[in-house]
């Protein structure tokens, strides 16, 4: 299955694959795949994406007087992710299949679980930068490894359902979300984390590709904290401005 | 062209981009820590070239200014997961804007624009000739270019500025499938070369 096409053949998709110009999901899959095994590829990749970066340099305009602004104000209030777990940790402890759902009963809704929450790191894997993927790989490999780990899910009010992998340990949390109606231009996914006397932003929602989000990771967990989702207008808001869609109580 | 003349200019940007790109990292790995100045800094270096690239590729200047609001949050969010090892700073940001403008144009919703930006891109090379002008960037890319085979440089600008997947811009160009992959790949290694980048 692996090799659908000749090595050959792959390679002459570089070019292609650092423009951002292949036909497929299924194509950038196959490359990227390529790519982690072919340390010569990935070098003339940085290269590509070094030459595009001159391209982006050659185009540069003047943007719209207003969004400095918006954007530090939205920086201010938003999460930052956590830096990179270290490998070694996140190979010593392998994800254990059966022992992180204590109260689900029923192989079928922990298969299907564990099928959303590893889809939803396939899919960020190929939709980012790699070593950007990898690194997240790794923090949500470190949530999903550590011991205790609790998975919840809720049905959203709109339809579709949020899952989260709790690690209450940790503080940490990994959300994927499937079959969540697309939004109309300008509006997002907005994460919180709601406890008893603030509101903390846990980041947007990524796109959906096939109707499933890529996993993000929240951190930083308090006791009594709930995690909420609310449509907000782009890019993300202070604090919600809409009902929650999801409401989820996190026993931390 | 002279080529003395090419590559004493090669060097000196080359220099010029490795103190530039050293700033960056410094401010990107600084804003890893939460420190709001140096993503005011870095903020203030990479807008230009994000809202241009952006730009370039989606056209309609509400979604531009939208996407690139969202990348430079990304940015914020995601930077300690950048890794200095990799690259430099300025390239993660400029491959995260250029992936999440293609993400918008591949998106269904934004269908009914891609059917309107699809009329207007048919001259790549003056559009490149048009915006490549002032700065020393830009006179670096247009030479680069002018030194490209046409169909080469076509399918680079399509493929990049006019955000074509290389099944489309065979098809724009008349040119086989496999040609276009060659060409593509072929015309960046020669760019990597003009420019002198890694």
């Amino acid at each position: 299955m692996r090799l659908r096409f000749p090595r050959h053949d792959l390679h002459a998709l570089a070019g292609a694959y650092a423009l951002d110009a292949l036909d497929s999901q299924a194509e950038r899959d196959r490359f990227a795949r390529h790519l982690s095994r072919c340390p010569s590829c990935a070098a003339e990749i940085r290269g590509f994406h070094e030459v595009a970066t001159q391209l982006a340099f050659a185009v540069t305009a003047e943007p719209p007087p207003g969004l400095r602004d918006q954007v530090l104000t939205a920086a201010a209030r938003t999460r930052q992710l956590p830096p990179e777990v270290s490998r070694h940790r996140a190979h010593a402890r392998p994800p254990r299949a059966v022992p992180w759902v204590p109260w689900l009963s029923g192989a079928v809704a922990l298969a299907s679980i564990a099928a959303a929450v590893f889809f939803g790191l396939a899919q960020s894997h190929a939709q980012d930068q790699l070593s950007q993927a990898r690194a997240q790989n790794q923090a949500l490999a470190a949530v999903l490894s550590a011991p205790q780990v609790k998975v919840l899910s809720q049905v959203s009010t709109k339809g579709g359902t949020a899952v989260v992998v709790l690690a209450a340990e940790r503080r940490e949390l990994a959300v994927v979300t499937t079959g969540l109606p697309a939004l109309p231009a300008g509006r997002v996914y907005q994460l919180w984390l709601i406890g008893k006397t603030k509101i903390v932003s846990a980041g947007l929602l990524p796109p959906a590709s096939n109707g499933q989000t890529p996993a993000v990771l929240a951190t930083g967990l308090v006791k009594g904290d709930t995690l909420g989702l609310t449509v907000e207008p782009a890019p993300g808001s202070a604090q919600p401005t809409t009902k929650p869609i999801v409401a989820l109580a996190l026993p931390v | 062209m002279n080529p003395s003349d090419s590559d004493a200019s090669k060097l000196e940007s080359a220099d010029t981009d490795r103190r530039g790109g050293q700033e960056l990292d410094y401010l990107l790995v600084h804003v890893a820590r939460g420190d709001t100045d140096a993503f005011e800094g870095l903020y203030d270096r990479l807008v230009g070239p994000v809202y241009g690239v952006i730009r370039r590729v989606l056209r309609d200047p509400s979604q531009s200014e939208e996407v690139t609001q969202e990348v430079l949050l990304e940015v914020w969010r995601t930077a300690a997961r950048y890794d200095p090892a990799v690259g430099g700073a300025a390239t993660w940001v400029m491959t995260i804007a250029h992936r999440r403008a293609i993400d918008r144009i591949r998106s269904t919703t934004a269908a009914a624009g891609r059917e309107q930006r699809s009329a207007e891109v048919h001259t790549p090379h003056d559009e490149v000739a048009e915006a490549v002008e002032a700065s020393l960037d830009r006179e670096r890319v247009r030479r680069c270019l002018e030194g490209l085979t046409e169909v080469q440089r076509e399918s680079i600008t399509l493929a990049y500025y006019g955000g074509y997947t290389y099944r489309q811009v065979s098809d724009l160009l008349k040119v086989t499938l496999g040609a276009i992959k060659t060409r593509i790949r072929d015309g960046l290694i020669r760019m990597r070369d003009c420019l002198g980048v890694s």
